[in-house]
Parts: C-alpha cells; structure tokens; sequence
C-alpha cells in the first residue's frame, strides 16, 4: 500500500498493520511520521495538556543474579559494589520527595535472591503506614517473575501479596523487545520471557492495577522485532485495557558487556512517532529526555508524546551507562509551555492533580539528579538479617560476621 | 545560490514564534535541500589554545582545521600561535581566534594586527561572533583589506530578537561578502535555563531561510550533542562544526569519524568531510 494510502488511513482513525506500520518507517519521510503521530495525539489530547509525573527513581538493590549483557547498572552477588537500601533510606527519599511536591515511588531493582518477598512486603507495608497516601508504582515484571520462582508462588499469587501490601502498580521495565530471540541474544530470556513478561502484566490488569510498557531498542534487534513489540502490546491493551502509557528509548551501551553504539536522535523520534500510530488504543506516550536529553525530549512533544515523565529526583541505571542529563519541575515546565502546550501534573494513574508545584510553594532548583547511595557508603542495611540467606555470597558474609574479605561472585 | 525571494523579517519572527515545529522544520529543510540537496559537510577541529600550541601534532588524530583558540594577551603571542600552528600539520586549514578577541588586542590599531597576523601567515580568522561586534562590517573589511578571510558567523550568547540578529547577518553578508558559513545556535548557554530543542530548531530553520545570501547554516557537534545537531541537519543545517578530531576518545567504542558519518547518513543524508577552507577533503 501506498505511503499516501497508509497516512489517510492514519488520518481517518483505522488500525494500520504490521507490514503498513513497517512501510511507514522505511519510507515516510520524518516531517510526515511526526505529523501522523501529532494527528494521533490531538484526537486523544486535544487539549494540548502535557502531563509529568514528580517521583523519584529509587533502586532498592543493585545486586542482580539477571546480568543482562545491555546492563551498566547491576553488580554481581558478593560484590564489594552491591548495594540494597534500607528502610530508613527509602523513608529519607521519601521526604525528600514529598517536599518537591512529589506523589511516589518508582520502585525498581535487581534480582537480589537474599531478598526474599516477605522483604518487599514488610518494605511496602512499613511505606503506607508512615505514607498512607504515597503511591508505590514498583517492581516491573521480570522482578515479580523473579519473586514468583524464590517464592515458589504464582503470579498471580505474588501480585495479589504485593498489592496487600501496598502495591499501587507496576512500571513496564524489563520488557525489552519482545521477542524470545533478541531476548536470548541480550542474556535476558532468563528473567523472564516474552510471554512471561506479557501474563504478569495481563494478571496485573485483571488484579486491577494499572500499568506502563516499555522498548528499548536500538542494540541487536531488526525493525520487525520492534514492530512484533508493539503488536503484541496492542493486542494485550485490546484484551485488558490496562496500559496506560507506552516510554520507549534507546538502548545505553557503555559500561555494558553488549557495547556498541547508540541508536541516533532522528531514530529516536522515528520510533516515538511510529509508536503513537501503531499503539491506537493507548492513552498516553512518554518522552524519554532521560536517554535523549532535554531538547530532543522537548522535541519528541512533536513526534506524538504527550507526557515528559518523571522529574525523578534520582536515577542509577541510565546513568551507570552513560547519559547524565537532568530535568527539574521548573525546566520540564518550562520545555512544555515552550512547546505551547499547558503543563498539568499528574499521578500514576495520568489523572491530572494541578498547576505545577512550585509556583504553589517554592521548591529548590534541582541541576543534577541524586544517586542510590553517596560514593563510598557500603553501609549494610539492617533489615536483610531478618531474612534467611539464600545465597552462598550472603550465607559466607554472614559467617565472616559481616566482614566481606574477598570479592565473591554469586 | 541564492533564495527565491528574501523572507521578511515579520515572517521571521512569526516562525520562530510558531508552534507547529514540523512545518516549521520542513520549511527549513526544503529550503536547505534546494541548496545542498542531501549534501552535509563536516569538519574535524583540533583546538589548540594560544598560550599552549603543540610542538607536534597527536599521531592519534586527524583534522581538517586546526583552530587556535583562547584570548592572545599580546600581538607577539597571537602572532607566535599562528606560525606554530601552521608547522604543525600538512593538510590542515588553520584558522585563529575570535574577531572580538582581535578588536580588543588591538586597542585602536586593527589594521597593524591583521597585517601582522597575515605576515605571521594566517589566513583565516576563526569567527566573528556577530553579537560581540560593535562595527562588524567595518572590522571585516579591515580584515579583508589585511588579506584575512573571515569565512564564519557565530553567534556567543543570542539575543532576545534573534530575527533581528539574523537579518543583521544578511546585510553583513550583503556588505562585506566572504561569509561562508552562519552558526545560529548562541557559543554559550545558561545551566539553570539552556535554550530548549523547540528553541534550536526554530532557530536554525529561521537562519536557513532568512539569512539566504550565506551558503551554510552551521551546527557545533561537540556544543549542542549528537542528538540536537542531528535533528537540527533535517531541518535547515548542512553543515558541522567541531567535529573531535582524535581517533577515538578514551572509553568509546566508535571513533568521532564513524560516529559523525553514522548519524548523518542514519539522518538519510550524504556526510563530505571538509577543512577549514570549506574545501572537500580527499
Ligand atoms: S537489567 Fe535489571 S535484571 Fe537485567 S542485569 Fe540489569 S538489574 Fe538485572
């Protein structure tokens, strides 16, 4: 079929396929995709309202028994870099996020098999006693997947437990592409396959949790993996209607045992647009600025996103391959109403709580984001000794009275 | 080449205070494909700074220009950084600090510093930030007078009415000539409000069709990221500044050669590596 066809197919509100959607990113020329995608944006905007989100991006653990080959961010079991933060700390992040006006947690970490689900649901319990109005938007799919097999639950089962807890919803992350053979190529089958990652999502929906669904593209996939993603995201938001928002970027490859390059900036905004055509039945896109900096995030706001993110206060794992980019409320405002659009904050769930925070209240500029922990802090948390050691890393650290002696891979 | 018809300035202003970014980005390329057709040059910079020039040049790198820059503190040393400079590489263009550096070294005697820069065997004249300039025409005619060229037009910290700037720039051209090149994006930027991507593009699209007696609209590589000026090549700019001219930077997996041809043909553009005369390099 035609580009012009393909376009007044877009115009007019019809589905578009695999193989036009595949067409329309070989050979729609950039000016035309950005227009289609602001075609499908205006009709479930019309608006103009661009939403944020003030949370914080808090990685509870870095030690991961996962070691997917794009990620600059994990640490080995028995690693002298592991990390996993304490309750306390978690409680000073979130005050620290209150007073910038923000509402939650995006609660993400790696695969920590000393960390047992009783943890997470004395963590998510300890947060709602102290914060009973705070939302936790926590662990992404291979982490419930992760809890499922130390478990020995279902998913299901683990859902229904973290949302006793206190679970408000979960965020996309670790979807990757979804494909089994990019999965197998990038080491992350293991966590959780592609069909694995898609059910934890269909029984979050039917628990009643809404939830996000991520890409990452731009390392050893083609564009046909990258299409059977967001098929397939389609198909699951025809079935439950429980995504909210769609956040693709690029993959980050330094410091990463994959490596390469990084996808481009015109790739980028190609992809976003693509993605608000092919993905009709979801509300909302977001603009990854945390990948591709301000500008183009500012830009990708022409290119069917209709949401910047999360100010996110604190962020880790981009970070630990390569992007360091920071916005504050003040300049996400300042991006969108640049743009001309209206600036709206919101929650979770993409309702609209109000103006933006600090012109109620006067909030400290933020130029660089926080990090997990200060450098240097190897300080144990002192929760984890309530939970039996699983690991052989752990059991021997505990045996050394708490001593590490050597760097002990898990 | 020059435009069809000149935009007005009130056409100016209403563009970059538009809001449809794609219309006002492909108005930018249009006029820029017209030119350049998918053409997109790109130049390798190694910077020297005046009170440091390298006896030898890194056997790691490879440029097109060697650009001498830093503020000279007497003609002698401005002088003594430009002969070294030029035994530094064959092959290389050198090109040497800002015009407004120039303007204050001299205290009154421009033509005596040009001269001696031109007998010291200087060419090119690293830019002229249009914004730093009380009389830019009358301090680039010197310039010429003197044997200089002064082939680019930067723009160091912007100006509440960019149109106004950018058609100052058309008239310079249209007064003096010899300007090859225009860098709209300001040299410098705050930390706590930088210029936004809308802002960037806006600009470079407004330059390509305003300023249309200048042949090339400028994006720095190493000022405004891979990203932006990526971005900024399908919508007005054809051409790239600085551009690191070592092989490969500590810790990166592609060399800046690879990555700068990567992204212009991923733009689906043609990448020309030039040097500082504007020339294709072999
Ligand atoms: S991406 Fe997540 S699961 Fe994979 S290694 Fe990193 S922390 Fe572990």
């Amino acid at each position: 079929m035609s580009i012009d066809r393909i376009a007044a197919k877009v115009r007019d509100d019809e589905r578009v396929n695999g193989a036009e959607a595949l067409e329309l990113y070989h050979h729609a020329p950039l000016p035309l995709l950005g227009t289609l995608a602001d075609v499908v944006r205006v009709r479930k905007h019309p608006d103009g309202v661009v939403t944020y989100i003030i949370d914080r991006n808090v990685n509870y653990t870095n030690i991961c028994v996962a070691r997917c080959n794009f990620c600059a961010f994990y640490r080995p079991v028995g690693s002298g870099e592991g990390y996993v933060l304490g309750f306390e700390e978690v409680f000073k992040k979130i005050d620290e996020t209150i007073a910038l006006g923000g509402v939650q947690l995006l609660l993400q970490g790696g695969h920590n098999p000393d960390l047992p689900l009783e943890w997470y649901e004395d963590l998510f319990r300890a947060v709602k006693q102290r914060y009973p109005e705070f939302r936790l938007h926590a662990l992404s799919p291979p982490e419930v997947i992760h809890l499922t097999r130390l478990s020995r639950l279902s998913v299901p089962e683990v859902i229904e437990r973290l949302i006793a807890a206190g679970l408000d919803s979960i965020p996309g992350g670790g979807a990757e592409i979804l494909v089994d053979r990019v999965r197998k190529l990038l080491n992350c089958y293991g966590k959780a396959t592609a069909d694995e990652w898609l059910d934890v999502m269909r029984h979050a929906h039917r628990a009643g949790l809404r939830t996000t669904a991520t890409m990452m593209y731009g390392h050893v996939e083609t564009i046909e993996d990258r299409l059977e993603h967001l098929l397939r995201l389609r198909d699951v938001q025809d079935e439950s209607g429980g995504f909210t928002a769609f956040i693709t970027w690029s993959y980050q490859p330094e410091h990463t045992e994959l490596g390469g390059a990084e996808a481009t900036g015109i790739e980028y905004l190609r992809m976003l647009a693509l993605a608000r055509i092919v993905l009709d039945n979801f509300p909302s896109l977001q603009a990854s600025w945390v990948t591709q900096g301000g500008k183009v995030g500012q830009l990708s706001l022409a290119f069917g996103a209709n949401d910047m993110g999360s100010v996110m206060i604190e962020e880790n794992v981009v970070r630990a391959a390569g992007a360091n980019y920071c916005m504050d409320e003040v300049e996400i405002v300042r991006n969108i109403e640049n743009a001309g659009f209206i600036a709206k904050r919101r929650n979770m769930h993409y309702e609209i709580l109000g103006d933006p925070f600090f012109r109620q209240q006067s909030v400290p500029r933020q130029l660089e984001l926080a990090v997990a922990r200060a450098d240097g802090d190897t300080s144990r948390a002192p929760e984890i000794d309530r939970y039996a050691a699983r690991s052989a890393a752990e059991k021997r650290l505990r045996a050394s009275g708490g001593r590490r002696t050597t760097e002990q891979h898990g | 080449m020059e435009g069809m018809s000149a935009m007005s300035m009130e056409e100016a202003q209403e563009l970059l205070a538009g809001r449809d970014l794609i219309a006002i980005g492909a108005r930018g390329d249009d006029e820029r494909r017209r030119r350049h057709g998918t053409r997109t040059t790109f130049v390798r910079v190694f910077e020297v700074h005046v009170d440091a020039v390298p006896r030898t040049f890194p056997a790691t790198a490879e440029a097109g220009e060697i650009r001498v820059i830093g503020r000279p503190h007497s003609v002698d040393a401005a002088v003594a950084a430009v002969t070294r400079a030029l035994t530094l590489a064959a092959g290389a263009s050198v090109t040497a600090f800002s015009l407004a550096d120039l303007v204050d070294l001299a205290a009154g005697r421009l033509p005596e510093l040009f001269a001696s820069l031109r007998a010291g065997g200087l060419e090119l004249v690293a830019e002229a930030p249009i914004d730093m300039l009380q009389d830019a025409a009358g301090v680039i005619r010197m310039a010429h007078d003197a044997g200089l060229m002064v082939p680019r037009v930067t723009v160091h910290a912007g100006s509440t009415d960019p149109a106004e700037l950018i058609g100052r720039i058309r008239d310079l051209q249209a007064a003096v000539g010899g300007i090859r090149a225009f860098a709209p994006l300001p040299r410098t930027s705050s930390i706590a409000h930088p210029s936004t991507g809308y802002d960037d593009v806006r600009l470079v699209a407004t330059a390509r069709l305003l300023a249309d007696n200048i042949e090339s609209i400028q994006v720095d590589w190493a000022r405004y990221g891979p990203k932006l000026a990526q971005v900024a090549l399908t919508m007005g700019a054809d051409d790239v500044d600085s551009v690191s001219a070592l092989q490969g930077d500590l810790g990166r997996r592609r060399s800046p050669l690879e990555e700068i041809k990567g992204n212009i043909k991923a733009a689906g553009l043609e990448p020309v590596e030039r040097d500082g005369h504007y020339k294709v390099r072999a």
